[in-house]
Formats: structure tokens, sequence, C-alpha cells
């Protein structure tokens, strides 16, 4: 009987629980993957942290879902010189703790952020400024060493309140911005719930309560959205998922070309790599389609050159080396790389053909692709030891310049400066696969300092239309980004960032 | 008993010791550098190395363990490299959430895993003993991400009776409201833990189930259990009495085993149902490399499991008078 009793007791405080399930529907529940881990704009790292700081802080620009900066803190600017710009501020926008927004605040903002002792993930973005002052309470001027073209764009910085920075006040774990909205409450690793701000400057949003969830596996999130847990996910979600999410019709749902791209990075400075041949031979070897197809399941889009469709410098025209194994073992042969001892793999001067094609284990799709690849090579006579490892280790190798070939990403390409200048420059410190060609770096040179977009556009497709030829990149996809959300989530507007702004001025159907 | 608990006690000290200096070892065996991570892509080599000068990970590894260790003699466990936090206070935050689902995995597995062997044991070759066969091969063959998908989709997205994600109130908040008069909070609560204390459970359920019905079966081949029946003793009372109290020994036993097998199981159960707890946590630190955290979540996991074995050595000798507890 006292069994009885305890069961009875549990189902009675479960079922007692469903009735409480309700909730208020001014909230907006968003699914994501990762916990942010810093909610300091200067400091965050992860896409949670970029989100989230985009709802609690304004910069002085708001680059939209278009990707053009757009008025925000600042109502307006200048831009005098081409190494000046002036920024006048909103002057009724405040903390969430009550005090004005100012020039010393953006003044602040900014020189904490070029100080090394922060270790800003983000500081290289800014070293081109020289100075920044406040002219008055609401005026700011930035001087910058050189003509810097992107520079507007990596505006969106989230302005933080100087007299906390200087009180040594912890804005990582206590934001405080100038935001639509405010941080009600962080469980680390599960839960940031945000209440709008009623003292917006540009109105309080309807929406009252954000309230970001942190649901790790991808699968798990996509169930936690279909049984009505979640308002709102986004990718990374599973390609079976995506489907079965479609299947059900009862979402909204938005695919649009994503700001990131999968490359094959080819280390240069190894002798088999230096030479072009060899790596437009690789390229050859690339089955592009089958991989999109049947382990990207079409989520991603199949690339043609270095920038993706939502870059405004991407161009159709350009292509890179389409997949072509006979033309790849012609190539291959005319080097001198035959199977003369019949053993099925290459062989020049009696060395074997053998490349090391890497990548890191947390990207199953990535994992996938390069065991496939090994398949191919093998199949043209070229043996393949595949390094796979985890992120931290494999960014230890890679920035040692130890590796061949590795598959990995880039991401946040608002402007083509950012996939392009560090990476490809001889100069460049991201530049891990030592990449030189005196052209490409006076391409990007003049892509930095060049005023006109068009101008712009011109430099960033030829240097693209290089790249493919040299092929010390080999893009393989454009990142596809998912967004699903609830129909009573009415004026949400996907973005390819993942952005969640557009809540600011949702409503939600009751 | 007290002299053994103390000596016990004091023999934590060496094992805590080992795990500290053999996890400090592994985490720099393992290549990938915190500053790295920290700093990220866009890092230049500059920032990297004075990030890892304020860190001290340019000292000698003898040194940062002689600090380290230093450090939690004094019960300071560090500052997490990414969360802007001491470790001590990440680990607080999280514990209850650990401690909350394994607990009730533990008490689930018990729930079902005592009377399906023991009925097992008593309908020897009956359905029931055969179905219990099959519950504990799929409970050891199914993988817990697997099985907490499944529930997931069945009890969450199908039928919509359980939440799929995330976690009420702790239970002694929530024990405190429905004593103030609102059962509800505590209702929500139980259903948040429900699958992820379920699909965690499951696995020691089905060993405890076979391991009841294996003890079970010997106790009652033994002579005074079958004295017991002889001189007439009602077989409620044999069952329970004479063969199920000497049958639980060696599954008191595998409660202290099982209770590290909760643990690591807890690390996939938490990222799959969004629970905030200490196995989410390491998953991410160690991919990060924060070194003090996987340091500091480690020693806890060794602790626990450390106490939960004293513990149930302690319930064994108290449950057995010929056991004698070796000073």
């Amino acid at each position: 009987m006292t069994a009885l009793r305890c069961a009875t007791l549990i189902f009675g405080l479960l079922a007692i629980g469903c009735g409480e399930r309700g909730r208020s529907v001014d909230v907006v529940r968003v699914g994501t993957d990762v916990d942010a881990e810093s909610l300091d704009p200067r400091l965050t790292r992860n896409t949670t942290g970029y989100r989230v700081i985009n709802l609690l802080y304004d910069g002085l620009v708001l680059v939209d879902s278009t990707f053009e900066p757009t008025p925000n803190l600042a109502r307006r600017w200048e831009h005098p010189t081409p190494t000046t710009w002036v920024f006048y501020l909103r002057e009724t926008a405040r903390f969430h703790d009550g005090t004005p927004v100012t020039a010393a605040d953006v003044v602040s903002t900014f020189q904490t952020l070029l100080d090394p002792s922060l270790n800003a993930p983000q500081r290289r973005l800014y070293t081109p400024i020289a100075d920044v002052a406040a002219l008055d309470r609401h005026t700011v001027q930035f001087t910058l060493h050189e003509p810097y073209a992107p520079f507007l764009a990596y505006l969106d910085m989230g302005i933080v309140p100087h007299h906390l920075t200087d009180e040594d006040h912890d804005l990582g774990n206590q934001p405080v911005g100038s935001g639509p909205y405010r941080l009600a409450r962080w469980s680390k690793g599960y839960r940031i719930v945000l209440d709008a701000n009623a003292d917006y400057w540009d109105g309080a949003p309807t929406v009252s309560r954000v309230d970001v969830i942190v649901v790790p596996d991808n699968t798990a999130r996509a169930q936690a959205f279909e049984a009505g847990d979640l308002d709102i996910i986004q990718s990374p979600l599973a390609p079976q998922d995506v489907q079965r999410l479609i299947g059900r019709g009862r979402f909204q749902h938005e695919m649009m070309p994503g700001i990131a791209v999968t490359y094959l990075n080819f280390n240069t400075a190894t002798p088999l790599l230096a030479d072009v041949r060899m790596r437009r031979a690789l390229a050859m070897l690339v089955d592009q389609a089958t991989i999109i197809e049947q382990i990207y399941e079409r989520m991603d889009e199949p690339a043609s050159s270095l920038f993706p469709t939502s870059s405004w410098a991407h161009s159709p025209a350009i292509g890179q080396p389409q997949y072509d194994p006979t033309g790849a073992a012609a190539l291959l042969s005319s080097m001198g790389w035959n199977d003369a001892d019949g053993d099925g793999v290459r062989e020049k001067n009696g060395r074997d053909l053998v490349i090391r094609l890497g990548t890191h284990s947390e990207d199953l799709n990535r994992v996938q692709t390069v065991e496939f690849m090994q398949n191919t090579l093998r199949n043209a006579g070229i043996r393949t030891t595949l390094e796979v490892s985890d992120w931290a280790s494999f960014s230890a190798r890679r920035d040692a310049g130890d590796f061949e070939i590795i598959l990995l990403g880039w991401t946040q390409i608002i402007d083509p400066d950012r996939v392009t200048f560090e990476q490809l420059h001889s100069s460049g410190g991201l530049n891990w696969g030592r990449y030189t060609n005196p052209r490409v770096d006076r391409l990007l040179e003049e892509g930095r300092s060049a005023e006109r977009k068009s101008d712009r556009t011109a430099i960033y497709r030829s240097v693209a239309h290089i790249i493919a030829e040299d092929v010390p990149y080999y893009i393989l996809s454009y990142q596809g980004y998912q967004a699903f959300w609830s129909p009573h989530v009415r004026g949400f507007t996907p973005d390819p960032r993942g952005m969640l702004r557009s809540l600011a001025q949702s409503t939600l159907a009751r | 008993m007290l002299r053994y608990t103390l000596k016990r006690l004091l023999l934590l000290v060496p094992l805590l010791l080992g795990v500290v200096v053999v996890v400090f070892a592994l985490m720099r065996l393992v290549p990938g550098d915190p500053a790295v991570v920290f700093l990220g892509q866009d890092a230049t080599p500059e920032a990297v190395a004075q990030l890892r000068k304020s860190l001290d990970l340019d000292k000698p590894w003898p040194v940062q363990l002689g600090r380290y260790i230093a450090n939690v003699a004094r019960g300071d466990l560090g500052d997490s490299i990414f969360r802007g936090e001491s470790v001590m206070a990440a680990i607080a935050s999280r514990l209850p959430a650990t401690v909350e689902v394994a607990v009730a995995a533990l008490l689930i597995a018990v729930l079902v895993g005592l009377p399906l062997g023991v009925l097992a044991a008593l309908r020897r070759g009956s359905p029931i003993d055969v179905g219990s066969m099959v519950f504990a091969q799929l409970g050891v063959s199914m993988p817990v991400f697997w099985l907490g998908i499944l529930l997931m989709f069945w009890f969450a997205v199908e039928l919509n009776w359980l939440p799929a994600v995330g976690r009420g109130e702790s239970l002694h908040h929530a024990l405190f409201a429905a004593l103030g008069g609102r059962p509800g909070v505590l209702g929500e609560s139980l259903r948040h833990l429900a699958l992820p204390a379920f699909a965690l459970a499951l696995n020691s359920a089905a060993v405890m189930s076979r391991l009841v019905r294996t003890s079970m079966l010997d106790v009652l081949q033994v002579e005074y259990v079958r004295a017991a029946r002889g001189k007439g003793v009602a077989n409620r009372r044999v069952i329970v009495t004479h063969a199920l109290r000497n049958a639980l020994l060696p599954v008191v036993n595998v409660i202290g085993l099982r209770f590290g097998a909760l643990l690591g199981g807890a690390v996939l159960t938490e990222s799959i149902f969004g629970w905030p707890g200490l196995g989410q946590l390491v998953v991410t630190a160690i991919s990060q490399r924060d070194f003090p955290l996987v340091q500091g979540i480690v020693l806890v996991f060794a602790l626990m499991f450390a106490l939960v074995n004293l513990a149930v050595d302690l319930v064994t000798a108290a449950l057995d008078p010929r056991m004698r507890l070796e000073v």
C-alpha cells in the first residue's frame, strides 16, 4: 500500500505540474547550442554571446540583415577625410542603470578594447584606429592610421558605460547596456532571461521577455521546438531534423545563404603543396557535388569562389577547379607522379604520394567529408593520412603550420576584408598556409583603403579570381542558415548571423 | 567503526592528490592551448603569449602543479579561464542539478531493478523472467544518448506529457514551495526531472535487476531458507526477511559503483536534456582546455565517488554483522 500511495502522490504532483505548464504569452523562448561565456561585448567569443549582446547593447551602428550599417546610438555620421569619422550620438539614449550614453562611453569602449591587457578577441579588427576622442558630450571622432573601408561595418560593437569600466565592474556577468533588453537572470549553462527595457530610446519592445535556453544537442533542440518548449531555433541543425520540421507544416521556416564558408586550406609552405599544379590536381579530386548532396544533404550550397552568395563581393562568373578525376590524373602524371610498381599508390623518385588531411571532430559533417575524400584520393592513387582531433588540438597544429590540408570554416563574412586580409596577405596573422602572392597583397591593401564600393567590389573579385587559380583555399561550400519559429511570433525576421534583434519589433499572437 | 571511518577519510588525501596530479598531467599532455581557444582565430601571437603569461601557463609544469596543489590545500580551486567566475562558484552552481538527476536515477534504478530481479528469481523461467531478461539486454545495450532522444520523442513530442528540455526549480526549493501551499512548483520540477532521470536510470536498473535475480536465486537455495520453509514460516516472510535481506548485500556494494557510472552518464544526459549540471560543464571545459575548471570538476567527482563508496561500506557493515571493518 505504501508503494501505491507514493506512486499516487508522484503522479498527482506531475499532474499538478501539468496544469502549471501554461506560460505567460509575452515570452519568446529561443533555443541555442551553447551558453554565452561573457556578456561584455568587448570580450564575448561565441555565437550565443554575440546574439544576446545584440539585444543588450547598442553600437554606434546597427548592421542590418543585409549587412548594411544603419544608425543606432549614432543618429548620423560624417566622413570628412579618408582617415576621419565623426559620429553624432542620440541624446535620449540611456544605459540600463539610467545614466545617459555619452561620447565618453564611446571613447572608453574603444580605448579599453584596444588595450592589449583586456585580451579582447576582436581587437585585431580595430587596430587601424589611431585615436578616438570626444569632441563634445554627444560627438565623437575616430582618427585612423590609414583608410580602412570595413571600419563602419565593425562599429556595431556594443558601447559600455565608462563609469563601470573604470570601476572594474564585472560587465561579463552583470552587463549594463543601452539596448532594447536588459539582463534579468543568467543561470549559467542553462538559461539567459532578458526583460524588455521600458526606457529604450526607440520605444519599449512588445515582447516583454526573451528566454534563451541552452540545449547543446541539435536533435534534442529540434524536438524541444517541435514539442512547443521553444519558440525559435536556428542553425546548427541536423538535416534530418530540418526535413522533419518542414514536413510538419506548422512552423515558420527560412533557409538563407549564410555568412560562412567551409574550405580546404592548403599549406603552400610544404614541398608537395608549394607547386600550384599539385594543389589544382587535388582540388580537381574534390567531389563537391556528392559531398554537398550526400553529407550536407543540401543544407549548404556548393561554393564556386571565395565569397558566399550573401556577400556583395560574390560573383558567379568566378570558378574554382571542377571535379575531374581524369584531368587530375593527367596533371599528376605530367608532374612525374605515376604508379609504376602497381601498388595503387603513385610515386616519384621512390617516394609514395602521401597527403595529410585533417579537420576537427566537433563537426561530424567535416569528419565525414575528409573520410569521403580519403576514398576519392585513394582511387586517384594518393594515400591519405587522416588527422582528426578536437578543436583545441586541431587549432594548435594549425597555428604551428603543422598540416598539409585542413578542412575548416570562416564565418562573420560581413565584409570581404574579414576573410582575406589576415588570411591571404603574406603578412597576415591567420595565413596558416603561408600563401604569398605580391599581386594579392597589393589588391588586399587597395581593398582596405578604397572608398567606393564599386571599386572594392572589383578589387575583391580580382582577389577571388586569383585565389581560384592559385588554390591556397578551395572553398567547398557556402554554409546555409536555417531558422524555424512558431507562427505566434509575429514580425520576427531571421538574420543570417542568427541575430535576434527583430524580436524588439515583434509581437505575439494571443 | 569511527576509527575505520576516520582512516578512510584520511586516505582520501593521497587519493585526491593522485587524482589532481593525473588530471593535471593529462590536460597538459593533450595538445591545445587555452589561450589560443580563449582569444579565438583572430588573435595575434603576441596576444596569445601575453595571455599565457597572465595565466601562468608559461611557467614549467612542476611550478604550475606546485602552485595549484598549494592553492587547493587552502580550498582555492582557482578561476575558470573562460567563465569569468571562480571554479568553486561554477561547481557550486551546477553540482545540485547533477546530484539531483544522479540520485533520482539511482532511486529509479533501485525501485525498478530490485522488484524486477526478485520477481524474476521467484518466477524463474516464467514470462516475467524472460521479460526481465529482455529489459536487461535493452537497458545495457542501449546508449544513453539514443534512449534520451527516443524518450523525448515519445513523451514530449508525440504525447506532449512531459517537457522536452530544461529544469524546473531545484527540488529543495520546490519542496519548500510545496510546503508553502504551491504544490505545482514541485510537480513542474518533477516533470522536468522525469525524462533525464529515466534515461540515466535504465542502464543501472538493468544491471541491478540481473544482479538481484542471481543473488536471490543463490540465497533461495541455501539451507537456512529451506529450513525456514520447512518450519512452516509464511512464504512472504521467508522471502522478505530471510532471502531478500541477504541477497541485497552485493546489490548495496554495486550501488556505490553504479553511482560512478551515473556521474559519467550524466555527462551525456545533461547535454541532451539541456540539464544545467556538472556533466555539461565539464564537456565544454575539456573542449576549451579550461584547465582549472576541468581539474576542479574531476576532483569533485572523485570526492563524491569516494564518499559514496565509503557510505556503502558502512551500510554493508550495518546490514551484515559478519562484516568486520578492518582498521
